[in-house]
């Protein structure tokens, strides 16, 4: 990777972790409130639309939105998310890249099809609450009893999780087709894009 | 208060660190068990100018235990779930996430880069990061101007405006992102003119090396890392 990618590119992928990581934490403030917390990849798919296609804009080369992705991993973990985002950001941000390689980076509906992909990777920040998920059902049972427990049971289930990843994509697809449109209104106008 | 207490640890021991209870998220223990790990933080925070933060650190994560051992038994209804909410996710999050408050606040990029480059980590991983360190503050100055010159033509951040969220949004992220891009091409101008695109190994103004400190504080993590790391292997053997 290092003969492709100059010090330009790396220093745009560095600018646009940034920004999409303050995106998603000022987002992850509205997670506080327990149920938005389970649509709070939603929410950020909706929002990073913008700046990923204008990230794309400046992307040419296999690799960038891979180490995007790592990026945003790293930050994760370094602010105590854990290690899993790091494996789930840098595995969709490879498929998303995957895509973009066979658009020839140009196409855009592999553009908007790709950030559906990568921004599933938030995901990754939410999966160790689904693998916590038994200690919650437990100690639920032992103060709730039974009933009450089989009620709630499907809401924290495997299917929730994907639906949240397929409810994730299609966000992801929404906010892209919505970035293109604001990339057209404002930033062509300005030279940028 | 003449006494000078603080020590600065190694980024490399922070990371190790950090990855270490990381594990703790999976799995929850009584706190004799896990009693060293949740003490790292604190001690961390406590030495280094943060003295406010880990009092509160400890105070919630006491009171989380406490409702966790004492209330739960007894509560019930939506009580309960609000409690066993707060009080899980606080046992097992808040040390991983007050390790990593103190990494973020208390590292600076040279020191960072510096012992990223000593540890052999590809240019292609520290550069971007270096750039997310040097960049996150300048961002939050760029929202706060942002803020006070829409406050100057009337659009206020109050309840009329967020009757109309999209608007908000546009106007707070247009200009950050045409800003990012002017800071992306001036900052990799800058950073080509002092030679960042040279291959060759690069020397540092700060030398990090470990000190004694951190060989310390590791060998107390790797203790309670191994107590808990028994008792969790104990648990699965015999369940």
């Amino acid at each position: 990777m290092s003969e492709m990618l100059n010090v330009k590119d790396l220093i745009t992928v560095g600018i646009f972790a940034v920004i999409l990581i303050v995106l998603i934490f000022a987002f992850g403030m509205l997670g506080y409130i327990p149920i938005l917390m389970l649509a709070l990849p939603i929410l950020a798919a909706l929002i990073c639309g913008i700046p990923y296609m204008l990230f794309l804009t400046r992307v040419s080369k296999f690799g960038m939105v891979t180490l995007l992705g790592l990026i945003l991993g790293i930050v994760m973990f370094l602010s105590g998310h854990t290690w899993v985002p790091i494996l789930v950001f840098t595995l969709f941000a490879f498929i998303a890249d995957c895509i973009l390689k066979m658009g020839n980076y140009s196409s855009i509906k592999n553009s908007i099809i790709s950030h559906g992909v990568f921004i599933m990777g938030i995901m990754g920040n939410m999966l160790p609450f689904f693998i916590l998920r038994d200690y919650f059902m437990e100690a639920m049972r032992v103060s709730m009893g039974n009933d009450y427990v089989n009620v709630i049971a499907p809401f924290l289930n495997n299917g929730v999780l994907i639906i949240l990843f397929i409810l994730t994509f299609i966000a992801g697809v929404a906010s892209a087709y919505l970035g293109k449109i604001v990339l057209k209104k404002h930033f062509e106008k300005a030279g940028i894009a | 208060m003449g006494l000078e207490l603080n020590f600065n640890l190694d980024p490399r021991t922070k990371i190790i660190i950090l990855v270490i209870l990381s594990f703790m998220v999976f799995n929850d223990m009584s706190l004799y068990v896990s009693g060293i790990l949740v003490l790292i933080p604190f001690i961390c925070l406590l030495f280094s100018n943060h003295k406010k933060s880990a009092l509160m650190y400890i105070v919630v994560y006491v009171l989380a235990k406490y409702i966790q051992i004492y209330i739960l038994p007894t509560a019930t209804g939506l009580e309960a779930i609000i409690l066993i909410t707060f009080s899980y996710t606080t046992s097992r999050m808040l040390p991983i996430l007050m390790m990593g408050y103190y990494t973020i606040t208390t590292t600076k990029v040279s020191e960072f880069i510096s012992s990223m480059e000593r540890s052999n980590i590809p240019r292609d991983i520290i550069i971007p990061v270096s750039v997310v360190f040097r960049y996150i503050p300048s961002v939050y100055e760029e929202i706060k101007s942002i803020t006070d010159a829409m406050r100057m033509r009337g659009f206020g951040m109050n309840i009329k405006s967020l009757k109309n969220p999209l608007k908000v949004i546009e106007f707070y992220m247009i200009p950050i992102l045409i800003s990012a891009v002017k800071t992306a091409d001036e900052l990799s101008a800058a950073s080509l003119t002092r030679g960042l695109s040279n291959p060759e190994p690069r020397t540092h103004l700060l030398e990090v090396k470990l000190t004694k400190v951190d060989y310390s504080l590791l060998a107390i993590t790797f203790i309670g890392f191994g107590i808990y790391a028994y008792n969790f292997l104990r648990g699965v053997l015999i369940a």
